[in-house]
């Protein structure tokens, strides 16, 4: 299978620290690949290095056969959208107005609006669900509802690489599963290779077909959720121990954490 | 208590004590140097109750009155200034964004108009002035907290309606400005710019009467100002009423700076400087901070008004030129560096 | 609340600016009357027309020109800073102006209106600089911290106005209508060389519009959009700077227009920048003529500066603004 994004020992530090430590990664072409590990591993700034959002110090991204470094930003931004981890907009602004930010990188001073803007702007707004929500003000909708509009505006991009930066922390149990439902329909139906970084592990392993561990900066390993949900390298990874058994509903490995391995937490007699 | 804390705060007193004589040197200093030089001996017989006339005269009546002013507007001033850098969390708040220092521009502007004839000399005596301007202070305050109602408990939104007051103040002293002769114009501009004038025991008996029981009350608040670094909740759930006690500091400051500018005018840079130097050097320690703040804003306005003596005789340029010349560098300096803001 | 098409909205607000104009043509110390202003337009020279050009016409073209100018430029802050408390006068623009004129005229003893509205561009030019260095340097655009700069920077610069007036006492006089903001007594010459820079900072911030439109979200979705943002934030701060300083040039520092316009901008017409210019331009206009034609009146018979009408309204609007959290 052609791997649609490759990462190549790639590093970025802030100042003296490597935030992300020469790590090789390769993103399958329509699939969905997690990136998991405990805090300050790397895999917030991995996402948003892969995206150009942070200046590697060396390596490089690989889109196909090419460097990302060598496309200019709207080009990029027509080849791998982004949901930022925290994003913001004014409250007084339509749901409409926020999607159509999304068609941007297609849009040049020649040519303001098109029918394919248009479009691509309905079936954004369809497809998550949130078309009649339209007219309504950013600050009147629910954090799941909001969470659908800004997914609906990185679709709009009709990027074939979607990347999510944390986009179900702030939800509850049932907008988590919708929204991570919701983008797994996208990559079924629509075939868009999808890269998610996930805190927590259990929902890692249930919507990924390639998740991979990272810890300090450095990838651990890589792989189907089946090979990485093991109690030993779970124990070596986050820290803690557990027990891993097979989720009966949908037949995904699934982590019990047990007390704590880590001196860090251990009390003082 | 742990021995970093209790280290940190013999240091921090440490500076107070040194401070406290570096004050009375800049003291000594102002009552000694001006168009001639009484020297230090000289100074101290005069105060025992001897000395000649003529020097009683210097010191007593000319320079002493001068000094004490500005040691108190000055000291007042800062600290006013650390209450609000402390309340709001952000080391860019001073007075005179509170609107006051407009309030009482616009009092004194109000004074001189209302009470000027047609050939532009002052009915009443000048020693008016600064209760109109306490007057003009105290409403802007007022204004600034009635308009704000229930968002008076956040600090940034009370800066903000200080903001607007202000520009409103601002507005009016410009109109009443124009529409008066040139008399009152230069007055009220000079007094705006800061201008330790002549001052008599009298006023200054009036200042220090009304100083005293603010600045003791500050005190007394001051142990329960490091709470306020927290967010509303955690500060209640340890008892701290949070937005009452802002509300509080508020009024607190705004009565230091309307007593500090009824005499002296718009110093208020040393409102700015003195806090966040004082914190500098101090730390966090309160109480220490906030006798340091008083120390430093006096010996600065003390300093000022020196400069302004020796270099610029015979010329009176207010003192305030000095603190904003002064200020400008150190305050562009103070927003270059990567301040970490908690508000 | 329902919108008027938006046709409908700028026909509207363009009669409504005319009609302002021909008050600010008639009324004043002196009325003129319609057959003065009929005269003037078909070419007459008759005395009335001869004082109409000299002293009404000036500015009834300066008022709006500069009341669109800083609505125009009050919307870019906004956006900029990510803050709607913002305006070219709360970043001290204003200020650092009315700083160089002063300079300029006590130190360098320039005193033809020419040289001075010369000097009051590049003081808003370099503030506009300086503010952009500190915000930059300091590490964020924070809507509390810019406002505080901003603000104190203001406060610093009328101190050291405030000062150098006082040691200067005869420049007290000249000098102190035109830093309350006036478009009285200024020759219409300044208008060729103020219109066209008001026409490039207008041209930019147009230019700018779709990316200031992503640029209402936070830096990284703007950047995941493929918007260059360093490039955006330092066209708009151009067009900032030529905006206000064409406009202090030729009115002094008039300040809150760039405060209130805008949100009576975006009340009309939403979010989209193209609209929000179109309708902060004409409201703007109108709303700094109107204040020219009340500033005449207020202390009547004497002229009160206009920057003093527009502060005093500004300031009340702030409070309303505040007190409706709409900020």
């Amino acid at each position: 299978m052609a791997d649609r994004v490759s990462v190549e020992n790639l590093t970025v530090a802030y100042g003296a620290h490597a935030a992300v430590d020469g790590v090789s990664l390769a993103v399958p072409k329509g699939q969905v690949t997690v990136l998991a590990g405990p805090n300050g591993c790397g895999k917030s700034t991995l996402l948003r290095a892969v995206r150009r959002l942070h200046a590697a110090q060396s390596g490089r991204v690989l889109l196909g056969e090419t460097d990302i470094a060598r496309l200019k930003e709207k080009e990029l931004a027509r080849e791998i959208g982004l949901l930022a981890q925290s994003p913001s907009a004014p409250e007084d602004m339509r749901v409409e107005e926020l999607v159509r930010l999304g068609r941007y990188p297609h849009q040049s001073m020649m040519q303001p609006w098109s029918p394919e803007d248009a479009d691509a702007v309905e079936s954004a707004m369809f497809g998550t669900g949130v078309a009649e929500l339209r007219d309504r003000r950013l600050g009147s909708l629910s954090g799941g509802q909001l969470q659908r509009v800004w997914i609906a505006m990185v679709l709009a991009q009709e990027t074939d690489v979607i990347c999510l930066d944390e986009p179900v922390n702030h939800l509850d149990m049932a907008h988590q599963i919708d929204c991570l439902d919701l983008v797994s329909r996208l990559n079924r139906e629509r075939g868009r290779t999808v890269v998610l970084v996930l805190h927590d592990l259990n929902l890692a392993a249930r919507y990924a077909d390639q998740l991979v561990f990272l810890k300090e900066g450095r990838v651990v390993q890589s792989g189907m959720p089946e090979e990485l949900m093991q109690e030993e390298l779970i124990g070596d990874v986050f820290g803690i121990r557990c027990r891993v058994i097979e989720d009966p509903v949908h037949n995904r490995p699934m982590c019990i954490p047990m007390r704590n391995t880590s001196p860090r937490f251990a009390v003082q007699a | 208590m742990s021995q970093a804390i209790t280290a940190m705060n013999r240091r921090a007193y440490f500076f107070v004590g040194l401070f406290l004589i570096l004050a009375v040197l800049m003291a000594l200093a102002g009552i000694a140097f001006g168009s001639s030089w009484v020297s230090f001996d000289r100074i101290v017989t005069v105060i025992m109750g001897a000395g000649e006339k003529t020097e009683r005269l210097i010191v007593l009546q000319l320079r002493m009155p001068r000094v004490v002013i500005a040691i108190l507007a000055g000291g007042a001033m800062a600290v006013a200034g650390y209450l609000l850098q402390k309340v709001t969390r952000n080391n860019l708040a001073s007075p005179g964004v509170l609107g006051v220092i407009d309030g009482a521009a616009l009092g004194v502007v109000v004074f001189l108009a209302l009470l000027s004839d047609e050939s532009n000399s002052l009915v009443t005596s000048i020693a008016w002035q600064p209760v109109a301007a306490m007057l003009g202070a105290i409403i802007a305050i007022a204004a600034v907290f009635v308009l704000s109602g229930r968002q008076a408990s956040s600090a940034i939104r009370l800066l903000l309606f200080g903001i607007a007051v202000a520009a409103v103040a601002k507005a009016a002293v410009m109109i009443l400005m124009l529409v008066g002769p040139i008399y009152r114009t230069t007055q009220a501009a000079r007094w705006i710019a800061g201008a330790v004038n002549e001052v008599n025991w009298g006023e200054i008996q009036v200042t220090a009467l009304g100083l005293a029981p603010v600045l003791l009350l500050t005190l007394l608040v001051a142990r329960r100002l490091p709470p306020t670094d927290l967010d509303e909740v955690s500060a209640r759930s340890i008892g701290l009423n949070l937005p009452v006690f802002r509300v509080a500091i508020f009024a607190l400051a705004a009565a230091l700076t309307a007593l500090a500018v009824s005499f002296v005018g718009g110093v208020g840079f040393i409102g700015l400087m003195a806090p966040h130097m004082a914190r500098m050097i101090v730390g966090r320690p309160v109480i220490p901070g906030l006798i340091v703040s008083f120390l430093l804003g006096a010996i600065m306005l003390v300093g000022a008004d020196f400069i302004v003596r020796v270099m610029f005789a015979p010329v009176e340029v207010p003192a305030g030129t000095v603190t904003a010349v002064i200020g400008t560098p150190y305050f562009l300096y103070l927003l270059m560096r990567k301040d970490r803001t908690n508000g | 609340m329902t919108r008027l098409p938006r046709g409908l909205l700028y026909c509207g607000l363009l009669v409504l600016l005319c009609i302002v104009g021909y008050a600010s043509l008639t009324l004043g110390y002196k009325l003129y009357t319609p057959a003065d202003i009929w005269g003037l337009l078909t070419g007459a020279s008759g005395e009335a027309q001869i004082v109409l050009m000299q002293y009404r016409v000036p500015r009834v073209v300066i008022a709006p020109l500069v009341g669109a100018a800083l609505g125009i430029a009050g919307v870019v802050v906004q956006t900029l800073s990510r803050n709607r408390i913002a305006s070219p006068d709360t970043l001290g623009l204003n200020a650092g102006a009315s700083f160089a004129v002063v300079v300029a005229s006590v130190g360098f003893g320039v005193s033809s209106m020419l040289g001075l509205s010369a000097a009051a561009a590049l003081g808003a030019l370099l503030t506009a600089l300086l503010v952009f260095a500190i915000a930059a340097g300091s590490g964020g655009l924070s809507p509390i911290r810019i406002v505080l700069i901003g603000v104190t920077i203001a406060g610093l610069f009328s101190a050291l106005v405030e000062v150098v007036l006082t040691v200067r006492e005869t420049m007290l006089d000249q000098l102190l209508f035109w830093l309350a903001g006036a478009v009285v007594d200024r020759p219409l010459s300044l208008v060729s060389t103020g219109g066209p820079v008001i026409i490039v900072g207008i041209l930019i911030a147009f230019l700018l519009a779709p990316s200031l439109d992503i640029l209402q979200t936070d830096d990284q979705t703007a950047k995941g959009l493929g918007v260059p943002i360093a490039l955006v934030r330092v066209g708009a701060f151009a067009s900032i700077a030529l905006l206000t300083g064409a406009s202090v040039a030729m009115a002094g520092p008039v300040g809150f227009v760039g405060l209130v316009v805008p949100h009576a901008a975006r009340a009309m017409v939403g979010l989209k920048h193209v609209h929000q210019f179109i309708a902060a331009a004409l409201f703007g206009a109108t709303y700094l003529t109107s204040a020219d034609v009340v500033a005449r009146f207020v202390i009547y018979p004497l002229e009160a500066p206009v920057g003093a009408i527009t502060a005093v309204v500004g300031g009340c609007v702030l409070v309303v603004l505040l007190r409706r959290r709409a900020a």
